[in-house]
């Protein structure tokens, strides 16, 4: 691979990982001197009973201030506002976000203002709008995609513009991760198959996008080649411990990978279509991944090629001729998104027209891909994109990714 | 107690007047453009009224401000940041590394890709000022330096191409 003139690598996250890695989390709070956290979660999460396996593994050193899960599943701005108030008005020190992407990003957007003591979300959006560090954030991933707990990243919806914030600093950065595989063992197959889609998102646009580096892809190839190996045996083994470290190992790789190059159009757009029909993003990943990949197909073909190797491991790799990798690459994709929807009995989606809500309704509507792709084009992960994209070429990819027709790749324009 | 010599820091001086040089010429560019070119016009149009955005280098600059007026009008406001309310910052972390963009040797995606510059305030409003920078270097620039500039070199029309880009350059020498 070319090796860019000039790069940029970190993650200050420190990762605790293992099978009961959560009984180390009292030790982390003090020593940041954080003793008195505060809890952010979901119902979700509480009801799996993930709230009392924390608490459990607290000790009588930290006193939890307050526990609020009514973070919805796509964060918003007033969430987060509701919540800082609460952090200060429980005079907090710390905070453990408990949860998947979502609560992980509201807790990041809680962190700016309680430590900035600011009620503004909207003034720190951007890049590099913070300039000091914030206060202790231990993150416990419950879910294996978002690898939130380690990126600079944050994404969080408003809802009165359907657009997604993005806010991006080195400061966002969670102080712990900690990866336990039990935090994952009850997550429905679908919900497993959507978030380690995410993952390989994550993964497959950290080695495409501009901001690609070598240290980036290492962690994303490896990322690819844990889902590869244990995605499907996990959704049919979901009590599978060992396979569900491996995929949190994965997605916590892939975070790292992305946050320091960054993610593309399968995100712009993804991003839109959440914000516009409030779709899980996971599904919407898993969807338009291999339609990111076939649109940036002539700008990243070499990239392309060698994520063949731990997406099918070495034999096929071996098999399949140089000129044809970068395709095999892009079918390997498609051909695991309709695996898993055989393997999760229909539930994980491969076209945007077949997203049905809780009523039946199908959520992604043809009339609003135009929305969705103006929406798109105020997406920050435009930048990142090796491709450029104007409204035309967002409509195009979508409607392919709608009818789940193969992109055209004749009608890309390449300048 | 020894004595330490006390070192100052260059100034960059010629980087900093080719910089200022450059800017004040894409400023009124922008404003130009913004009168005569469709699609420039329409994305100040979907921006809020007095909107300003500058693009500039820490620590002290050089700047350029550009934003609309309490009529609509988009215009080049100068150099200076100071006593203005800007509502999207264009940060590059130095003049060295705005210099090696507008000497066209780093595309701005690339620059920006590169961790090179903090981007402060609406990023959907960023996504359009970039989609703006990238129509003036197209309009300004000859195709093999523009093609360096942006990631996708445009198929404009020919009036777009001859007719609307002369009446680009004429406004920016003229300041209209």
């Amino acid at each position: 691979m070319g090796i860019p003139d000039y790069y940029e690598f970190g993650c200050n996250t420190t990762i605790v990982a293992g099978h009961d890695a959560l009984e180390q989390i009292s030790g982390l709070l003090v020593s940041m001197e954080a003793k008195n956290p505060m809890v952010i979660t979901d119902h979700g999460v509480r009801r799996a009973k993930l709230v009392d396996i924390l608490l459990q593994a607290l000790d009588g050193r930290i006193t939890v201030r307050t526990i609020q899960d009514d973070v919805p599943p796509d964060s918003d701005i007033k969430t987060v506002q509701t919540l800082a108030a609460k952090y200060t008005k429980n005079r907090c020190n710390a905070i453990i976000a408990l949860g998947g992407g979502s609560v992980m990003d509201t807790a990041k957007g809680v962190n700016i203002l309680a430590s900035h003591g600011s009620d503004n979300l909207l003034a720190f959006a951007g890049a590099g709008a913070l300039h000091h560090t914030l206060n202790p954030l231990v993150a416990v991933p419950t879910t294996a995609g978002t690898g939130s707990e380690v990126t600079r990243v944050a994404v969080i919806s408003d809802p009165d513009n359907d657009r997604k914030l993005l806010f991006t600093s080195g400061f966002l950065m969670p102080d712990a991760a900690i990866i336990d595989a039990r935090m994952t063992l009850t997550l429905p197959s679908a919900i497993t198959a959507a978030t380690a889609m995410d993952a390989l998102s994550h993964a497959v646009e950290a080695c495409l996008c501009l901001g690609r580096n070598p240290l980036s892809t290492a962690h994303a190839h490896e990322a690819i080649a844990l889902i590869s190996h244990h995605l499907l045996p996990v959704i049919r083994n979901p009590g599978h411990k060992p396979g569900r470290l491996a995929l949190a190992a994965a997605a916590t790789l892939a975070g790292m990978a992305f946050s320091n190059s960054m993610v593309g159009m399968v995100h712009m757009l993804g991003h839109s279509v959440g914000s516009v029909c409030h779709v899980a993003h996971g599904t919407c990943m898993a969807i338009l991944l291999p339609y990111g990949m076939a649109y940036n197909f002539h700008r990243t073909n070499s990239q392309l090629a060698d994520l063949l190797l731990p997406m099918a491991g070495a034999d096929l790799f071996a098999r399949t001729s140089p000129a044809d990798r970068a395709q095999k690459a892009v079918d390997w994709v498609h051909q695991m998104n309709r695996r898993l929807h055989q393997a999760t009995a229909g539930a994980h989606t491969v076209c945007l027209r077949e997203i049905k809500g809780p009523d039946g309704s199908t959520l992604v509507p043809g009339h609003l891909l135009p929305k969705i792709a103006h929406t798109a084009l105020g997406d920050g992960s435009i930048f990142y994109n090796p491709e450029d994209l104007d409204y035309d070429d967002c409509l195009m990819v979508l409607e392919a990714a709608h009818g789940g027709t193969p992109l055209d790749r004749s009608r890309v324009k390449k300048g | 107690m020894m004595d330490f010599l006390e070192i100052t820091p260059g100034r960059q001086t010629l980087k900093r007047w080719y910089l200022a040089v450059m800017f004040r010429f894409f400023g009124r560019a922008i404003q130009a453009a913004a009168r005569v070119d469709q699609p420039v016009t329409s994305e100040f149009a979907a921006m809020p009224e007095n909107y300003t955005f500058c693009l500039g280098a820490f620590p002290g600059g050089p700047y350029m401000v550009v934003g609309k007026d309490e009529n609509g009008r988009v215009r080049y406001m100068g150099s200076s940041i100071a006593h203005r309310t800007i509502h999207l910052h264009l940060t590059f972390k130095s003049p060295a590394l705005l210099f090696l963009v507008f000497t066209f040797r780093e595309s701005t995606p690339i620059a920006n890709a590169r961790n090179r510059l903090y981007v402060r305030g609406d990023v959907a409003q960023a996504c359009a000022v970039m989609r703006v920078m990238d129509m003036i270097q197209v309009f300004l620039l000859p195709k093999f330096l523009a093609k360096r500039a942006v990631k996708r070199y445009p198929d404009w029309s020919v009036k777009r191409r001859t007719l609307v880009r002369a009446q680009v350059y004429i406004r920016t020498i003229a300041g209209l």
